[in-house]
């Protein structure tokens, strides 16, 4: 690993002002050494997510895909830095049935292990280095179980040497009077020292396809989120909100409003700039959108703002659309940030689009979003299912991967030639929660706007990343950056300059050590 | 004189063809206008609307929900003497609801039940419709196995056509003369899925079925085309909709019946009753309402209209109505009276 180790201070520059770009994307699929399709019938309607993660140290992210009735592909990143993006063939035990993944460090040994989701037993694999895994050692005590997973989602909990982790399941297989009904229950695993104990049940459980833990409220005390799908449960299900200590589900009497989705997939991303996480929620039609007002409330966001996608956009068919990957981020460095949505019909659906575009809307000024996706190519009309947005080739820039059911998965490289400048920041500690899961990272614009991240493993539709988090800063050229870690010890504002790759992790007395990775 | 205004956007100016001169106006918010069927309950309500002077106000939501709510904002504040309201999502309308309280404006629940007191829910009786089609199913075939082909497990109205059709069957299976042999609901209403249950239930019972009661045309054309494949063609069907290929199956004697459901006069009532509400009725005196319990558990006030079981004996109902070209009705069909 060629990195300099070097605390930057540099003065800040007053700029304000956005820097306005046209995103642009190329299709990279062909990159891919193997064109990969998420497979398989029924019990592979929903699921196939993609894990962004760098399993080999080389700071580039590879993707684990999952396949559903096909294997599982594991694609090592190949790219040059600021070349075209290339990936070659990971090697790697065949696996099927697997719905989606999440890269976890779940021993806190630097390495990122792996929670491997699928329609039969969950796996856990231990991370070794250069892309190999192994089985967790069975003194970890995991239980793979033996239901339809769907979702997951993790976080370290006060005091805890190992993280909590969450599976949610979705239609209960084994039950004759199914599937109408008959969501399978969820379950939260505790660490017990360096192990897990027994399953706690998460009941009720209303066919998951989505969950997260966020500190949503900002309070020190993270809640779990959970979407459903109500193609399954019907009528007597609702989206969850779960206290973790002590567990319990928020209900009437905490002001937690019922609400009926076809819950596929949870993004979360401070938008207002507020410091507290707006939701974006996927499903059918309305792709609902609901900004974070403070308090534990939250309220739908105007029609008008341009994120509910509620129909395609290009074709002729008026029916509604079907959301499932959802995530934030700045496309074109703008500091403004995007949104991108992975749409696709389940599979012969006559009350659904049948060409159903992604959506790959760009935030504007006025803090309304505008439909790229025809424009930019971005908006294929596949089955998309999982989805995340990463800099593949470590140009400072997003690009896009897409896992589609039925047809090939793709990458799309961001070309966009104006971007505005960018900061990547990685949070990294020592000891426990090595990638500081449940912090929170603030960067300074000039004009005193300040863009939040939080550090959480879940969301999506069964697709998440453990890697750094990206900043677009417009025409800033030089920002403040500070960090809130796990249990709330606040560091300095610390002025870095932008368009660097960084690794941050506490430093005494208030101070961030800043390492440069480039 | 036709007096149509359309709310093209939430914020969208309102362009009438002549001054506002009217006292009444009615607002209807559509759920996706782009569906074909409304087209039909449309001109049914502009013409109520318009013998009774009223003025015509309408928004299409496009399948949003919360296009919806914004539309039926703007529109009340537009000025609406009445609301009628097909709901795209039941389940999250309830703000609309609350707009339209604040603002003393009476609603009309159209076709889709909004379960909520402060609704009246006008529809055609679904509950009628299965026992229309378990009493045709049941005449045509008083004894021996039958098959229940639901509609979608999501649709409320599914289970009502269930309860319906369970109604009239009760008696013919209590006293044995008739036992259910197979019973499936059919994901998302589709011909596909219903003909594949209607495989696996004859696998199961090595084609020893007699009578099968479908909940609608679309299902009744899976299960006929299930039937066809093991030459069983022609045992009783029942449907509904008054789906062109349906009404040809009733005239070529694969389908027993279709129950149709006139939209034109759902439309007309729905029409008369939001204008005799803006004149002051109150829900429960419109004239011909009766409480419905819902599954919510909410008494609301009601008119569930009648539909009419349309079978080989009255096929004249349908063509004499123009809802179906004689040529279209009778493809095929040979030696039957309508057709000569």
């Amino acid at each position: 690993m060629a990195a300099s180790r070097a605390v930057l201070a540099l003065p800040v520059c007053l700029l304000a002002g956005t820097a306005a770009a046209e995103v642009a994307f190329s299709d990279r699929s062909d990159a891919l050494p193997v064109a990969h399709v998420y497979s398989g019938g029924w019990t592979h309607f929903v699921g196939g997510g993609v894990a962004i993660f760098d399993c080999n140290d080389d700071r580039l992210p590879d993707l684990f895909v999952a396949g559903g009735e096909s294997r599982a592909e594991l694609f090592v990143n190949a790219s040059e830095p600021g070349g075209d993006i290339a990936f070659g063939l990971g090697e790697m035990a065949e696996v099927t049935a697997v719905t989606g993944a999440y890269p976890v460090d779940v021993d806190s040994d630097g390495q990122l292990d792996l929670v491997v989701l699928r329609n039969g037993p969950n796996l856990l694999w231990r991370g070794v280095g250069d892309c190999g895994f192994e089985p967790a050692p069975s003194d970890w005590r995991f239980d793979g179980g033996d239901e339809w997973t769907t979702s997951f989602t993790a976080a370290f909990e006060q005091g805890n040497a190992w993280p909590t982790l969450v599976f949610g399941n979705y239609v209960d297989q084994r039950d004759p009077d199914g599937p109408f009904g008959t969501c399978d229950t969820n379950y939260i695993f505790r660490p017990v020292g360096r192990s897990f104990g027994s399953p706690i049940p998460l009941e009720p459980g209303f066919c998951a396809l989505s969950m997260l833990i966020s500190d949503w409220k900002r309070t020190g005390a993270p809640d779990l989120r959970i979407s459903n799908d109500r193609q399954y449960y019907v009528r007597n299900g609702r989206e969850q909100m779960w206290r973790l200590d002590p567990l319990s589900e928020y209900g009437a009497e905490d002001g937690w409003p019922e609400m009926k989705l076809w819950g596929m997939g949870i993004a979360s991303r401070d938008l207002t700039g507020d410091g507290l996480p707006e939701v974006m929620l996927t499903s059918m039609g309305d792709q609902p959108l609901q900004l974070n007002r403070g308090g534990g409330v939250m309220e739908n966001a105007p029609f008008d703002i341009g994120t509910y996608a509620t129909t395609p956009y290009v074709g002729d068919d008026g029916r509604p659309s079907t959301g499932w990957h959802a995530e934030f981020d700045d496309l074109n460095n703008d500091g403004l940030v995007d949104l991108f949505i992975a749409k696709g019909n389940v599979d012969q659906m006559p009350s659904n689009a049948i060409h159903d575009p992604n959506n790959l809307l760009i935030q504007q000024p006025d803090r309304t979003f505008v439909e790229l996706g025809a424009v930019t190519g971005v908006g294929t009309t596949e089955r998309a299912r999982g989805a995340g947005l990463v800099d593949l080739n470590l140009d400072g820039k997003l690009d896009i991967v897409v896992v589609n059911r039925r047809a090939p998965m793709e990458v799309w490289q961001n070309t966009t030639s104006d971007a505005g400048n960018w900061l990547s920041i990685e949070l990294a500690s020592s000891g426990v929660n090595t990638r500081s899961l449940g912090a929170f990272a603030e960067v300074r614009l000039p004009d005193d706007r300040v863009l939040t991240q939080e550090v959480t493993a879940g969301g999506g539709h069964v697709s998440g990343a453990a890697g750094p988090m990206h900043f677009g800063l417009g025409i800033a050229e030089s920002v403040e950056v500070r960090v809130i870690w796990p249990g709330g010890e606040t560091s300095d504002w610390t002025p870095v300059a932008a368009n660097l790759r960084l690794e941050v992790s506490p430093g005494p007395e208030r101070a961030l050590i800043l390492e440069d990775l480039q | 004189m036709k007096k149509s205004i359309l709310l093209a956007t939430v914020a969208g100016a309102i362009f009438a063809t002549d001054a506002m001169a009217q006292d009444l106006s009615v607002c209807v918010s559509w759920s996706n206008f782009r569906e074909e069927r409304w087209k039909t309950d449309e001109a049914a309500i502009v013409g109520a609307l318009d013998a009774a002077g009223a003025e015509y106000i309408s928004a299409d939501a496009q399948t949003s929900a919360t296009k919806q709510l914004a539309d039926i904002e703007g529109m009340i504040t537009q000025g609406c003497s009445a609301l009628i309201i097909l709901a795209q999502d039941s389940a999250s309308i309830g703000p609309a609801l609350d707009a339209a309280e604040d603002a003393g404006v009476p609603v009309v629940g159209y076709d889709r039940m909004i379960d909520d007191p402060r609704a009246f829910y006008l529809t055609f009786d679904n509950v009628e419709v299965g026992r229309m089609q378990a009493r045709a199913v049941l005449e045509a075939q008083p004894t021996g196995r039958y098959v229940m082909i639901k509609g979608s497990p999501v649709d409320p109205n599914a289970d009502f056509l269930r309860g319906g059709q369970q109604e009239v069957l009760q008696a013919a299976l209590d006293a044995g003369d008739i036992e259910i042999v197979g019973e499936a609901y059919t994901d998302d209403w589709q011909p596909a899925n219903a003909q594949r249950n209607m495989e696996q239930i004859l696998t199961q019972t090595d084609n020893g079925v007699d009578a099968v009661v479908a909940s609608n045309d679309g299902t009744a054309g899976g299960v006929v085309a299930a039937l066809t494949a093991q030459g069983m063609e022609g045992i009783p069907v029942s449907g509904q909709d008054g789906d062109m290929a349906a009404l040809n199956r009733v005239a070529l004697g694969t389908q027993t019946v279709s129950v149709w459901k006139d939209s034109r006069a759902l439309g007309r009532a729905a029409g008369e009753i939001a204008v005799a509400m803006a004149q002051g009725t109150a829900m429960a005196d419109v004239e011909g309402s009766a409480i419905f319990n819902s599954p919510g558990g909410n008494e609301l006030n009601s008119m569930l209209l009648a539909p009419i079981p349309i079978t080989q004996d009255n096929l004249d109902i349908v063509l004499d109505a123009g809802w179906i070209e004689k040529e279209t009705l009778c493809a095929g069909v040979s030696g039957l009276a309508v057709c000569e």
